[in-house]
C-alpha cells in the first residue's frame, strides 16, 4: 500500500475494508484457557474425592489450592501467548479479560477470608468456595457468552449457575455437601462450564481459520 | 465545505487509523498484514501519525524479539471523526 493521493470514494472504501478486515474472528486455540481450567479442576476434584472416600482425612482438602496455584500461573502465560499470536487486542478482549480478573481477585479474597475464619475463628467456611466457584465463575462465563455471542458459553454457564444456586440452597438449609454426591456434581458443573464450551470454541476456530 | 485532513487523506495512514479505531491495540505485524504494506512504508507512516499525536507507539521486547504496538489517542479519535464528517459532505455533494 503506497502513499498516494486518494479520492473521497477511495477513502470510504479503505475505511470499510479495514473495518471488515479487523472484524473479530475466533482465534485458533481460543478455548484452551477454558479447557485448562476445566481439566485441572476436574482432575483435582476427582483426586480429592477419591482420597476423601478412601482415607476420610479432611487434610486432603488443602489440595484444592492446587487449582489456584496451577491455574493462576498458567492463565497469564496462556493469555499473553494468545495475544501475541493475534497481534491485536480488541475492546471485547479487554472487557472479558478484566471481567475474569475480577473473578480471580474475588477468588483470592474469598480464600483469604476462609483461611481467616479457620485460623482466627476456628470455623470451617470452605463450602462458600464451592458456591463461589459455581456462582461467580458461571456468571462471568454467561456474560462473556453474551458479549461474544457464543451459545455454548451461555448454556454451559447456565448449567453451572443452576448447580451453584442448588449448592447455595443446600448451604442455607444446612444440608451437608457430602463428597459422595457433591463431588460428582461439581465435576459435571465444570465439564458443562469449561470443557464442552472449550472444545466447541476450538473446533469453531479451526473451521474459521 | 471543510477541508479533508491531509494527514489522514492518505491510503496507508487512513488504513492504519481505521484499524486502530476498531481495536484497542495492534502490533506492527498485525498492521502490516491488514494494510498489506511494506515494513519500511508502514514504519514511516506510523512515525508521522505518532508525531501528529494521533497514535501512541510503544516499543517493547517479547523474549529477544522487539514488538511495536500502536493505539489511537483521543486526538487521533477526534481527528478521525472529523475526517469522516468532512468526507460525508464531499460524498453528498
Amino acid at each position: 500500500m503506497e502513499e498516494r493521493k486518494i479520492t473521497e470514494a477511495e477513502s470510504i472504501e479503505i475505511i470499510t475494508s479495514m473495518i471488515s478486515r479487523t472484524k473479530e474472528r475466533l482465534v485458533k486455540g481460543c478455548g484452551n484457557i477454558l479447557l485448562m481450567w476445566g481439566y485441572l479442576t476436574i482432575a483435582v476434584t476427582a483426586l480429592i474425592w477419591v482420597l476423601l472416600v478412601t482415607t476420610s482425612n479432611p487434610a486432603v482438602n488443602w489440595l484444592w489450592f492446587l487449582i489456584w496455584l496451577i491455574g493462576g500461573i498458567s492463565t497469564p502465560i496462556m493469555a499473553k501467548r494468545k495475544r501475541m499470536e493475534t497481534g491485536a487486542m480488541s475492546y471485547t478482549d479487554r472487557l472479558t479479560s478484566n471481567m475474569w480478573s475480577v473473578v480471580g481477585f474475588t477468588a483470592i479474597a474469598s480464600a483469604i477470608l476462609c483461611l481467616g475464619f479457620l485460623f482466627i475463628g476456628g470455623k470451617d467456611s470452605w463450602s462458600m468456595m464451592f458456591a463461589f466457584a459455581l456462582i461467580f465463575v458461571p456468571m462471568a462465563e454467561i456474560m462473556q457468552g453474551l458479549v461474544i455471542k457464543e451459545k455454548s458459553l451461555i448454556a454451559g454457564g447456565s448449567i453451572g449457575l443452576l448447580i451453584g444456586l442448588f449448592t447455595m440452597c443446600c448451604i442455607s438449609a444446612h444440608i451437608a455437601l457430602m463428597a459422595t454426591w457433591f463431588m460428582p456434581l461439581f465435576i459435571v458443573a465444570f465439564a458443562a462450564m469449561m470443557i464442552v464450551p472449550g472444545h466447541i470454541l476450538n473446533s469453531k476456530a479451526k473451521r474459521e481459520s | 465545505m471543510r477541508e479533508l485532513n491531509p494527514l489522514l487523506h492518505s491510503q496507508l495512514r487512513l488504513g492504519v487509523m481505521s484499524i486502530l479505531m476498531n481495536v484497542e491495540e495492534a502490533d506492527f505485524v498485525y498492521l502490516k498484514e491488514k494494510t498489506e504494506s511494506t515494513a519500511g512504508n508502514l514504519s514511516v507512516q506510523l512515525d508521522k501519525l505518532s508525531a501528529a499525536g494521533y497514535i501512541s507507539v510503544k516499543k517493547g521486547f517479547v523474549g529477544k524479539k522487539t514488538r511495536t504496538t500502536a493505539r489511537i489517542t483521543d486526538n487521533g479519535r477526534n481527528a478521525f471523526v472529523e475526517y469522516v464528517e468532512a468526507l460525508k459532505q464531499y460524498i453528498s455533494m
